[in-house]
């Protein structure tokens, strides 16, 4: 196999509370060695809720945030070392769609100024050729040319989430971050844009990190899932057997807690979760795993150390425990 | 106005009657006359024309201070915004340093290092003044550094520069300009009061301030001398901060320019009978008979957001009224408890609580009924409690003036509550107050606060939306616990059709403002008959397994005001039929839908 | 709370810093030399000499600000160059005036602020609100020295209801204290009335769109219990900062009001130091009227911390 398109290792973002005199004071580590691989064309699915740290792990491969450890290969390159901004070839490789379609385009911008900013910044075509290019661009997100004229807050979220999606792809790029692209969007046009990035996808040959809080929406066009909470991945594998065989007990209960379009079935569920104790507030854990305090399977040495990567038979890794009985123990544990 | 200042400041000269310096002694300290048309002052001199002449002043000063304030300001503002670090902390300092000094005492002293005089004093407000525009162009950068579309800028590559002028500096101009007609006033001000004590524009030439100043000396012999000075200060003031007011507005309507879609046929607000073939019963907990709400957007024409919205839910029974944004569920919730906001109206129908109609009741009566009768939860928990108060406190607060409680019984009784909604540790956290609280735990609150008057009915506004969906399930177990507890019917408002499968006993799914149908939720689920319901269910995430392309339902929700007069759904629904075009009833009997064709299809149920 | 004193204490000590090291490097800044202005165009080199000594002006800039800072915390803050009295004295003696003046004028403008806010507030649109809002735009366009030179003319000098000028210190008759702080108060605080009262409406209009005032609505309280005790309380956060901006607005325009009613408070001693470039004097003025925004700064923040749960550090 070719060496992947991103190879995240041990990343780790840390975001420092100022104090009155600027002095730093409080560290919060989002994301803790966290550690991840895209392959060329590929999606990874990145879930997980809110404080899981999966925007910080976007925003560091953004260069959005300085990572506090650890590295980020892309394309032969350490994006994590570059302090000081990524230079213009990167910059065009690495494209994103954010979650709010309202915010995430400028009011005072038509749509065409918003589609052909990247070629002004990153290209010296003309003005005719960038007309021509933002005319194709919208072709390829399925919006009429009359468009290209009108101001963003005359379009609906999902019309919205088009143009964005028109702006990521107009310089080519290999990989696309897209933080929550649908979740601000209704469900009878959500999977509209799920069908577009995914035909996107397939003709011009792009990878995608799709960040989501949704497990089963992540698994529709993820080749692997990655899980976070409070910072660690805690399962990672290909997208089918993550959704349908999770190792990890945060998965299932995150799968779990998803109701059934079942009446019938659904109801059975709840009758057979009652008597569980959870609590929405974890006892964290210093050094042992985040879940222990509502893991239902908690065992002694949980609380004791942060479980290592076990490798789950079928596919990927999940760091719990329970895997430990497992014969092909070994991991790529760096613990 | 401001015109009339600006001319007689170009053509002063040839508008005076008089030479304002002048001195005519015999005639000082007259009233108006026919020669002098706002008399003389001590020295004789003509106010009118010294008036003419202080306008000149009025011009220039604000001008010079004003500009030089922008100068020295805005780029220093927008620096240390972006830079960030060091350069903002030292110059941040700086700023509160000069802001804590009383603003004239700064301009006494920088006047008292470069002598006294218009241009030096006007320097002096100028720096001053320029605080103001640091502060304030260091703020729209912090602000906007922070928006979506600067990041995406940034994602896109744009350099420091480009962001900072091409997709920063533009928002930064509509309160750029409403501070510099403020800062002008405030010259005005300052320059007049500078004068006044004498360290301003110098004698014997004619301000505004200087002429106050010997008006203050004759108070007694000549109390008119000081009128016409200060009107004029108080009217130039005045029209340049409305200018301002009126600016501010105008550039706010340039950028969100109006929608320019083609509008819909808009429908007429005839009051009209329900059609939803429904009896009453004697269990209804509640039953709403043909419910119309209209909305009057700012400028336009009110339309229509609920119509023909009939339902009935009976004691201890959970309804779920389900659709997309838009729909008009969340203001149906909010219209039965008679909490619609201003430009909102209902225009027809009756909510029947038991056998009381809420829309019939007066304000007082209105009052009692809501916590006592009818109760409801928010969608966002972190929002719905009060952040000033303790949430025991807000509690404890309606069980004392709803059940009339002493201070005693009602703390006992919240901390009793507290525990009862599942929060651990209930005597200390009655004390903490919202923001103290995760999501999950402020809801709990929220519900507690619902529950504490044990009402018949209990309005639930998307109350897991904003929670993750393992806190989502825990609260739903929770709705669960306290119906079988307190008995009390539920109206669950949601967008997401599984929560309703999880908690609902009915579901009304609906569309454009109208229900489409109205079934039990295994009957929904196995067997959808609206084409929109077996839609929804298609499109919903765990609907299918499969990789794209996924089922999708074409086109988007129309905003109200644009509905088609037919039946709403017809544009995006893959059976419509020429028949559809016409508005169409609810019917059946044990459920409800809205669709000609209801009869003939078989749609695809929930997988 | 302890806490948040302290922070805020801590807080003031670079900003009085910085405040001091600006003010002695304005006041080195004089284009003209002090000791010339003492002496008289006729003075010999010798006394030249003399004085520039006895004022400590041959020193380095550095030693004389460190000497200076030294001295003025412990509470001496040097003499005036033209007569031997203590700056700290003569600020002393002069500030009971000048902070009657303010402080009766923040009394007022909260008081009809406030009422004139939640007035408007309460029903943004109607007669109330559009009068409310005209009159404060009016307030705030006026200057406060001519809205006293005609409160001056007409309650003082025409109907005689008030004295027109001077000043009576309250240890000597509170009456008459009250009487001759009266006018000027009025006069001062026209404007920040105005600039409260705006605020409050905004504030008020805010709020009571806000989702707890709705769910405190839904519960059954009543209108009035949710405007007095939900939104009101919520809606003097923002009034106590516009408070404590005001405050230096106040203590400015009280120097110049005292001008037109003849007050001896400080204005007048900012006035005659800075036209005989009295330097220790006008550094004096300036340090302690920042040492007073200060710790009035420091009452609201204190206030701003009990009225939002959310400013309290934890």
């Amino acid at each position: 196999m070719s060496a992947p398109l991103l190879q995240i290792d041990d990343l780790s973002v840390t975001y420092w509370d100022r104090s009155l005199l600027g002095l730093r004071a409080n560290g919060f580590e989002a994301v803790k060695r966290a550690t991840l691989t895209v392959d060329a064309g590929q999606t990874l699915g990145l879930v997980g809720e809110s404080g899981s740290g999966k925007s910080s792990i976007a925003n560091a491969l953004l260069g959005l945030v300085p990572p506090s450890g650890g590295t980020i290969n892309f394309d032969g390159q350490d994006l994590a070392t570059l302090r000081k901004g990524f230079p213009p070839e990167i910059r065009q490789k690495i494209q994103a769609v954010f979650q709010d379609p309202y915010s995430s385009l400028n009011p005072s911008m038509t749509v065409e100024e918003i589609v052909t900013e990247p070629l002004k910044v990153h290209t010296r075509m003309t003005r005719v050729e960038r007309h021509e290019k933002a005319v194709e661009l919208l072709k390829l997100v399925k919006l009429p040319e009359t468009h290209l004229h009108r101001y963003p807050n005359e379009f609906s979220g999902g019309q919205r989430q088009r143009i964005a999606i028109a702006t990521a792809l107009a310089l080519q790029p290999s990989l696309i971050v897209l933080d929550e692209p649908v979740s601000a969007l209704d469900v009878s046009t959500q999977n509209q844009i799920i069908n577009l990035l995914y035909e996107r996808r397939d003709a011009l040959g792009i990878s995608y990190l799709l960040i989501a809080h949704d497990l089963a929406l992540v698994h529709h066009i993820s080749d692997r899932i990655a899980v976070m909470y409070l910072g660690h991945i805690v399962e990672e594998g290909p997208a089918d057997r993550v959704y349908h065989q999770p190792a990890h007990p945060y998965t299932q209960a995150l799968l779990e807690a998803v109701p059934l379009l079942d009446p019938a079935r659904q109801r059975a569920r709840r009758a057979e979760r009652r008597g569980r104790v959870t609590t929405d507030m974890p006892r964290l854990s210093e050094k042992g795993c985040p879940f222990s305090g509502r893991c239902p399977h908690v065992m002694d040495r949980c609380t004791a150390r942060m479980p290592p990567a076990f490798t789950v038979p079928d596919g990927g890794t999940a760091r719990c425990f329970l895997l430990d009985d497992e014969p092909n123990e070994q991991g790529r544990s760096k613990d | 106005m401001l015109l009339t200042l600006l001319f007689c400041a170009l053509f002063a000269e040839w508008v005076t009657p008089y030479d304002p310096l002048q001195q005519d002694l015999i005639n000082a300290l007259q009233g108006p006359s026919v020669e002098h048309w706002l008399g003389t002052d001590d020295l004789g001199r003509d106010v009118l024309s010294r008036l003419i002449f202080g306008s000149r002043i009025a011009v220039i000063a604000p001008a010079e201070a004003t500009g030089l304030a922008v100068l020295i300001g805005v780029p220093i503002g927008l620096f240390i915004g972006f830079r960030g670090g060091w350069w903002d902390w030292v110059v941040m300092r700086v700023v509160e340093a000069v802001v804590s000094i009383p603003g004239i005492m700064v301009a006494i002293v920088i006047i008292a290092i470069l002598g006294t005089g218009l241009h030096r004093a006007m320097f002096a407000l100028g720096i001053l003044y320029s605080t103001a525009f640091l502060r304030l162009a260091r703020s729209v950068v912090l602000t906007e550094r922070e928006e979506v579309y600067v990041k995406s800028a940034r994602v896109i590559g744009a350099g420091p520069t480009r962001i900072l002028l091409r997709h920063i500096f533009l928002n930064i101009a509509p309160p750029l300009i409403v501070q510099v007609t403020l800062t002008v006033g405030a010259v005005l001000l300052a320059e007049a009061g500078l004068s006044f004590i004498g360290i301003g524009v110098q004698p014997p030439q004619a301000s505004w301030g200087t002429m106050l100043n010997s008006a203050a000396s004759f108070m007694e012999l000549s109390p008119f001398l000081a009128v016409p000075p200060g009107i004029a200060i108080v009217a130039t003031v005045l029209a340049v901060n409305l200018l301002g007011d009126v600016l501010r507005d105008s550039i706010g309507r340039g950028v969100r320019v109006p929608s320019t879609g083609a509008p819909a046929q808009r429908m007429l607000a005839v009051p009209r009978k329900a059609t939803t073939p429904m009896a009453p019963h004697p269990d209804d907990a509640l039953r709403v008979e043909g419910l119309e709400i209209m909305v009057s957007p700012k400028g336009e024409a009110e339309v229509p957001v609920v119509t023909d919205m009939s339902f009935r839910i009976a004691k201890g029974e959970t309804l779920g009224l389900v659709g997309e944004s838009g729909s008009g569920k969340t203001v149906t919730g909010l219209g039965l408890m008679g909490l619609i906001g201003t430009g909102v109206r209902i225009t027809n129908g009756r909510v029947m609580l038991e056998n009381t109609n809420l829309l019939g009741l007066d304000r007082r009566d209105l009052e009692k009924a809501r916590g006592n009768d009818v109760a409801m939860v928010f969608q966002d928990p972190t929002t719905s409690l009060n952040p000033t108060y303790t949430v025991g406190n807000q509690i404890a607060e309606v069980l004392r003036i709803k059940q009339g409680l002493s201070h005693r019984a009602a703390r006992d009784r919240t901390i009793e509550l507290i525990d009862r909604v599942g929060i651990p540790r209930p005597a200390q956290q009655a004390d903490a107050y919202p923001h103290e609280l995760s999501g999950g735990m402020a809801q709990r609150i929220a519900i507690a606060r619902a529950l504490s008057c044990t009402p018949k009915l209990l309005i639930a506004d998307e109350p897991t939306t904003a929670l993750d969906v393992t806190v989502q399930q825990e609260i739903l177990d929770l709705f669960r616990d306290l119906q079988d507890e307190f008995g009390m019917a539920m109206l669950f408002v949601t967008h997401d059709l599984a929560v309703a499968a999880d908690i609902c006993d009915r579901i009304a799914v609906m569309y454009c403002g109208e229900i489409v149908e109205t079934a039990p939720v295994d009957a929904l689920f196995a067997d959808p008959r609206h084409p929109y319901t077996a839609g929804l269910l298609s499109a919903m995430p765990h609907g299918q397994s499969g990789k794209p392309p996924l089922p999708v339902i074409r086109g988007s929700v129309p905003a109200p005001g644009h509905w088609p007069t037919g039946c709403r759904f017809a544009a995006r629904c893959p059976y419509a039929i020429d028949a559809c075009a016409k508005p169409v009833q609810m019917t059946g009997t044990d459920r409800l839908e809205r669709c000609t064709r209801a009869d003939e299809l078989s749609l695809e149920p929930a997988k | 709370m302890l806490r948040l004193i302290g922070q805020r204490l801590l807080a003031m000590v670079p900003l009085l810093l910085i405040v001091s090291v600006m003010t002695f490097s304005f006041t080195a800044l004089l284009p003209s030399d002090p000791v010339d202005l003492i002496i008289g165009d006729r003075g010999s080199e010798e006394q030249y000499e003399m004085v520039r000594e006895r004022l400590g002006l041959n020193q380095p800039f550095l030693t004389r600000y460190a000497d200076w800072l030294l001295r003025a915390m412990t509470g001496d803050l040097g003499t005036s160059f033209f007569n031997s009295v203590q700056v700290k004295d003569a600020v002393l003696q002069r500030m009971p005036a000048t902070l009657s003046l303010t402080f009766g004028s923040v009394l007022i403008s909260i008081t009809v602020g406030l009422a004139a806010g939640v007035a408007a507030g309460l029903r943004p649109g109607s007669w109330v609100d559009r009068t409310a809002t005209f009159g404060a735009t009016i307030g705030q366009a006026i200057p406060n020295f001519w809205f006293g030179i005609i409160l001056a003319s007409v309650f003082a000098v025409s109907l005689r209801w008030f004295p027109a000028t001077g000043y009576v210190p309250l240890t000597d008759s509170p009456m008459e204290w009250l009487r001759s702080i009266t006018l000027p108060a009025l006069a001062l605080g026209l404007s920040t009335s105005a600039a409260i009262a705006r605020q409050v409406r905004s504030a008020m209009v805010g709020v009571l769109q806000q989702d707890y005032i709705r769910a405190a609505r839904a519960q059954g309280l009543s209108s009035r219990r949710v405007v007095l005790k939900h939104a009101l309380k919520n809606a003097l956060v923002p009034v106590v900062t516009v408070l404590s901006f005001q405050i230096t607005v106040l203590l400015g325009g009280a120097l110049i009001v005292e001008q037109v009613f003849a007050i001896n408070g400080i204005g007048s001693l900012a006035i005659t130091a800075v036209r005989q470039q009295d330097i220790p004097m006008i550094q004096g003025i300036v340090l302690i009227l920042v040492l007073v925004v200060m710790l009035v700064q420091l009452a609201t923040d204190i206030l701003y911390g009990l009225i939002n749960p959310k400013a309290r550090p934890t």
